[in-house]
């Protein structure tokens, strides 16, 4: 059960960003309901997560594998069922995913290097992002535009953000698309 | 030195510049984790709003959401924010002793903090190390001084520094030229964890002039 009651209802300043959460998701997600209650943070929080969901200079389905080992390497729950769902439907096989889900992925034929690189960094930054170190971050700039590693840092750190709130708050989301996105 | 260039005013997007107007509105500067998010200005955008949210009066005041964002990035030894919101807590009335109180749990026995702040704080470190193992006293004792909307708050907004002082810290952003001289108190009244971090405080205090 949430800690905060769940807002199902938008109230005034939340009517816009309860809409866009329908129009993207299918649905307003428990999380969004968890933040109704305070209008700035649920909107500004809401519309970013909108903004990281999604195609944009690195691939969604990427960004669904590096958000899923982001949940795990921080020990966060909240929505990780979910996010499986979506890196299945946007067509990451069963045998890349098992091989994020453990330390597979360094040596798994599934994973790129470039891809390989970019789990090191979301390990760095669970152990000490005080401590990432300039050879990970030359090898990542041989791979990736300087858009993209910027884009790839804050998709990790926002469900870092993500998975702490909705932990914290005892959010539930098994689903968060309801709407078709294959 | 960061790991990525900064993107200058004159080298920005107009998405980006609106950004950068903004943020020198609000803060008199534009802070170089502001300069770096420049090569990704859609994704910056939606970021920084909600930290433009958050630095003001809101369901909770800025003085308290201050005490979380220096507990906050000061557990995860992030001396960039810890340096950066000594000042603006100053700001705000928060004295040198209650910030070099904020350590540790030396808050829940200062004379410098009232019963809301203690549980709040108490909160913060739970959010900070184990967000799925906060007792239920913990929760009781906020429900006593918040209501939802300022629960919200506090949760938001020690997620969102624990996001931005990992993405920062990650990138390798470096304090601005303005704060040299600046007398650290967190990191003087509790060392850091992080090898790393004590290596950034070391190098920050050697170049401190007359130090």
């Amino acid at each position: 059960m949430s800690v905060v009651n769940q807002v199902e209802s938008p109230t005034t300043g939340t009517e816009e960003v309860y809409a866009s959460a329908v129009n993207y998701f299918g649905h307003v997600p428990n999380l969004v309901k968890a933040l109704g209650s305070n209008t700035n943070m649920c909107n500004s929080i809401t519309n970013f997560m909108i903004q990281s969901l999604g195609e944009g200079r690195i691939s969604w389905a990427f960004k669904e594998l590096i958000i899923l080992k982001t949940l795990k390497t921080m020990n966060s729950h909240y929505s990780y069922g979910a996010h499986e769902k979506i890196a299945r439907d946007l067509g990451v096989t069963e045998a890349k995913l098992g091989d994020m889900a453990n330390s597979l992925w360094e040596t798994s034929d599934h994973y790129s290097e470039a891809e390989r690189l970019v789990f090191h960094l979301i390990k760095q930054i669970g152990i000490d992002a005080n401590d990432v170190s300039a050879s990970l971050w030359e090898q990542l700039k041989q791979h990736w535009n300087y858009g993209q590693l910027i884009e790839i840092n804050a998709v990790i750190t926002t469900f870092l953000m993500i998975g702490r709130v909705g932990d914290a708050l005892g959010v539930s989301d098994p689903v968060l698309f309801t709407k078709d996105i294959s | 030195m960061a790991h990525l260039p900064y993107v200058e005013y004159d080298q920005a997007d107009q998405v980006t510049k609106q950004i950068y107007d903004k943020t020198e509105a609000r803060f008199q500067m534009v802070l170089n984790i502001f300069k770096i998010t420049g090569h990704a200005p859609e994704m910056a955008e939606k970021m920084w709003e909600i930290f433009f949210d958050i630095l003001q009066e809101g369901d909770l005041s800025w003085y308290e959401k201050e005490l979380l964002i220096l507990k906050s990035t000061k557990m995860g030894d992030c001396f960039y924010c810890v340096t950066q919101h000594e000042a603006v807590s100053a700001r705000l009335g928060v004295s040198p002793e209650k910030q070099a109180d904020i350590v540790g749990v030396v808050y829940r026995t200062s004379p410098h903090y009232e019963a809301n702040e203690v549980a709040m704080l108490d909160l913060c470190s739970h959010i900070v190390l184990n967000p799925e193992g906060i007792p239920k006293e913990t929760w009781a004792a906020v429900k006593q001084f918040y209501n939802d909307a300022q629960i919200v708050e506090i949760v938001a907004t020690i997620g969102a520094y624990l996001q931005v002082s990992k993405f920062g810290d990650a990138l390798g952003v470096e304090l601005e030229e303005v704060w040299a001289g600046h007398e650290p108190v967190l990191f003087n009244a509790e060392p850091p964890n992080s090898k790393a971090a004590q290596g950034h405080f070391d190098h920050f205090v050697s170049q401190t002039p007359n130090a």
